[in-house]
């Protein structure tokens, strides 16, 4: 521990099918520093950190911790080498307090056998001293804001001895106090000798936390640079790199008239969730037959608009002005936003987008029932050809419209969500991550449909943390910042610097 | 279409002309999952023939097979049955009624009620309470829906009050029916739930059957439906698809009240009295019907027909553990047995292909 890197990695490669996730990248971790990982979705972050912390077990390349080579069987042997993650979604158990939590599975005993309540307090005490965090180790973590659970994730892993500590997103869900607090922390644990692997997509937290940043780009390492000497521009820079493909089709007619008209939009939520932010002030418009985009970092609040918009967000008041073809549009909930021609692809495909065990034909005509039913009898010979037809026309690959939809892979389950919300005959498409977790090639398929869709005349308002993606494909991308429209960049003024300076560029006034 | 529903399997694909149950299975698993499918069939037809095997021979007749004890099974089992299939589309849509046998004490001592006491006629007890029951039914469901509290807890606490307004309703006891024109005597056409169609079969038993059909067919052919496997399937994409899932969610526990209230007045008809406590442990025997049936109570999966099957096993079961004089706890821990059998083999059944 004293001399030499804490953790190096060399050469470290992992494919999935014929995908490099990663590729020949090299990665130390020192005693005291903090080292941030930068990259777009798909760089290969998520890939090299779950090798490092023992969740992926194949892999090429070699992995030493001080100085020896490890190869980890599981998480627990990365743990027991001292390397902690600390997950975006945080692994505790709200209904414990904060000191059972912090011992979970390796609880202190007394010489009866029964658990020593006393001393697992005072340690869990302890340990929050040392983070800074005047928090009584007696409150269940139920009751915690997430700051303050992340600090008891911390915690765990310091009272586990860990000297590598990997965090992913910390702060996607912190209210700004709470980024300060956490940045005290990371102060505290890298003088007492804890190297740090920090993961964001937010420059301007990166700029002050991060001693040294390595950029990956296509699963490989971009470039390492020292973020006090390197401009945010060359940064990016790293990241973004000059390619972008023939993958997203060719440019397409005129744009309608304006079929969405956002102004002012706002929710005051009656219960303000953790990690949601509301619509604070949205503009936006979509003209029929236009691909808008809409960018933002994480937690920036494209999901959360895009769900109002669909009257499927969470319950608040609402202001400011929202009309479609001119009329005003307040939509109760999923069903009337339905009936005025708005459809809504959910990012999260399994848990909210499909039934899973249900078959093909199930899913794909459950929003269009009304229309394939007489008098409340399903119409079964309309139900099969339209079914035929959809499976047809988006190349949906099923073994048979009846086989359960979990059968299918992530690409062909995205098409029949698709499909599901096009039998509705949407005017407005709302998209939120289409492609994520989609392969290359069912990509292509979705950006070619979405180009066919626009060619009819829909109006497609899609979220993307892609930039490439939103890049080619948008005519217009709108940027959000904090629930907040900041920039709207047409096609040609739209890059990937100016974007990421947008979407970053509030957090460069508010960076401490 | 098809959920997992054996009765749906009989859909065939337009291009190929053979209907699919008569088709050559794929593989091995295809015969495999339709077994699993037809469970409850299967169990069915099987505990028939042990039933055969197993009765007593009295003068030369199998017992088990006379005309006289098959009607007296399904006039048992009519009760449960009609109970269970209310209970299935509660289930199917992830939830769970334990009400249903209050509200049919709560019916029985209704239609006692307002004939006796109140001298109303047949058809307007029947509609009074058939809608008390859709109305307590349906204001479970809405408390579920709006309040997001789950049904266990609510229907527990229904439970106990359906109990509580039928003792305060009957002054805590049994109320006897009479029949004839005078006051204080209900109408004589009450007492034909009591009797059989053409001596053969019980006027409940008819009930069931047609319910039992009626409700496979909604299952299979409805709009209505498919909301409720979708609901139960995943609700959140259920909501996102535009299913209207708070109304399906009272209509399903609207349903399930008007049954357990029909099954209240066919109670009273057949025992002549309406009491506060019958029905006791109806919902248990409901539910074991729905679970034997291959319903998971996780919702989302299940089907009417395996339903019905579910509740004539049981009565055949209890039946020819009677005809055996095997002792009533030793039934018990039988029907206990297959329950877990039949859950056990749900769980055997291989996950998606």
């Amino acid at each position: 521990m004293t001399k030499g890197p804490l953790v190096r990695m060399t050469g470290i490669g992992k494919r999935f099918g014929g995908v490099h996730a990663c590729r020949d990248i090299d990665l130390t971790v020192t005693a005291g520093e903090v080292h941030a990982l930068l990259g777009e979705n798909g760089a290969g972050k998520s890939t090299l950190i779950n090798i490092l912390s023992g969740v992926i077990t194949e892999y090429d390349g070699t992995i030493e911790v001080d100085g020896r080579t490890v190869a980890f069987g599981g998480p627990a042997d990365a743990q027991r080498a001292g390397i902690a993650t600390i997950h975006q979604e945080l692994d505790l158990v709200a209904g414990l307090s904060i000191a059972e939590n912090m011992f979970l599975g390796r609880e202190p005993r007394t010489r009866l056998g029964t658990v020593d309540t006393r001393r697992m307090r005072r340690q869990a005490a302890e340990h929050l001293r040392t983070l800074g965090a005047d928090l009584d180790p007696r409150r269940l973590v139920g009751s915690l804001r997430v700051g303050e659970q992340q600090l008891v994730e911390i915690g765990r892993a310091l009272s586990l001895d860990a000297r590598v500590l990997i965090m992913d997103e910390p702060t996607a869900a912190l209210a700004d106090a709470e980024v300060d607090r956490l940045f005290a922390t990371i102060a505290e644990l890298r003088r007492a000798g804890v190297g740090i692997v920090y993961i964001s997509h937010r420059m301007a937290e990166i700029e002050v936390v991060a001693d040294r940043v390595t950029v990956l780009r296509n699963g490989g390492v971009a470039g390492t640079v020292d973020p006090r000497t390197a401009s945010r521009d060359e940064i990016i820079q790293l990241m973004v790199g000059r390619s972008v493909d023939a993958l997203y089709g060719e440019g397409r007619n005129e744009p309608g008239d304006v079929l969405l008209d956002v102004r002012g939009l706002a929710v005051t939520p009656r219960r303000p969730t953790p990690g949601r932010t509301e619509p604070a002030g949205v503009d936006l418009t979509v003209r029929s037959g236009e691909i808008v985009g809409l960018a933002g970092l994480m937690g920036a609040g494209r999901t959360e608009l895009l769900e109002t918009l669909f009257g499927a967000g969470g319950a608040g008041r609402r202001s400011g002005a929202v009309t479609i073809d001119g009329r005003p549009y307040r939509p109760r909930g999923p069903r009337s936003a339905l009936a005025r021609g708005v459809a809504f692809v959910p990012e999260d495909r399994r848990g909210a987008g499909l039934m899973l065990e249900h078959s093909v034909t199930d899913n794909v005509v459950l929003s269009a029932l009304s229309s394939l039913t007489a008098l409340g009898v399903v119409r079964r010979t309309a139900v099969r050809r339209t079914v035929a037809e959809q499976l047809r026309a988006l190349a949906v690959k099923a073994a048979s419209p009846a086989v359960a939809a979990a059968t299918l892979s992530g690409g062909n389950q995205q098409k029949i969500v698709f499909a599901k919300q096009l039998l509705t005959r949407p005017r407005l498409l709302l998209l939120d991550e289409p492609t994520r977790g989609v392969d290359i090639g069912a990509k292509a398929e979705i950006y070619r449909l979405l180009h066919r869709l626009a060619d009819t005349g829909m109006a497609i308002l899609l979220a993307s943390s892609e930039l490439p993606e939103l890049l080619s494909l948008c005519d217009r991308v709108v940027v959000l910042h904090r629930g907040r429209t900041v920039a709207t960049l047409p096609r040609a003024s739209a890059t990937q610097q100016a974007i990421l300076a947008a979407a970053n560029g509030d957090d460069a006034k508010e960076a401490r | 279409m098809n959920p997992p529903n054996p009765t749906a399997v009989a859909e065939a694909p337009p291009e190929t002309p053979p209907r699919r149950p008569l088709r050559l299975p794929r593989d091995r698993h295809a015969i495999v999952d339709s077994f699993f499918r037809f469970q409850s069939l299967f169990g069915l037809v099987a505990v028939f023939l042990i039933a055969i095997a197993v009765s007593p021979v009295r003068n030369g007749e199998n017992v088990f097979l006379s005309s006289g004890n098959l009607a007296n099974i399904v006039r048992a089992v009519s009760e449960i049955g009609i109970i269970a299939v209310g209970m299935t589309f509660v289930i199917l849509i992830g939830g769970i009624d334990l009400s249903v046998g209050a509200v049919l004490g709560l019916a029985a001592v209704g239609s006692a009620t307002l004939m006796v006491n109140s001298g109303l006629g047949i058809l307007p007890t029947v509609l009074i309470v058939l809608f008390i029951g859709t109305a307590f039914g349906a204001t479970q469901g809405a408390i579920v829906a709006r309040l997001g509290i789950q049904s266990f807890i609510v229907t527990l606490a229904g439970l106990q009050a359906a109990r509580g307004i039928a003792r305060m309703w009957s002054g805590g006891l049994g109320i006897p029916i009479a029949y004839g024109d005078g006051p204080q005597e209900a109408p004589e056409a009450f007492s034909l739930l009591s009797g059989s169609i053409n001596g053969v079969l019980p006027v409940p038993a008819v009930l069931f059957l047609a319910i039992g059909v009626g409700a496979l067919l909604v299952l299979r052919s409805t709009a209505f439906a498919r909301h409720v496997y979708a609901i139960g399937g995943n609700e959140k994409a259920a909501r996102l698809s535009g299913v209207p899932v708070r109304r399906v969610r009272i209509t399903v526990f609207a349903i399930s009240g008007l049954l357990a209230a029909l099954a209240g007045i066919i109670h009273a008809g057949q025992l002549n009295q309406g009491s506060p406590n019958d029905g006791a442990g109806y919902e248990l025997d409901a539910i074991a019907a729905v679970v034997i049936g291959g319903t998971s109570l996780a919702g989302g999966s299940g089907s009417m027909g395996g339903t019905i099957a579910g509740a004539l096993l049981l009565g055949i079961l209890n039946n020819i553990l009677a005809l055996n004089n095997i002792d009533a706890n030793v039934q018990l821990v039988v029907k206990g047995l297959v329950i877990v059998a039949a859950a056990a083999l749900q769980k055997l059944r291989p996950r998606i292909a």
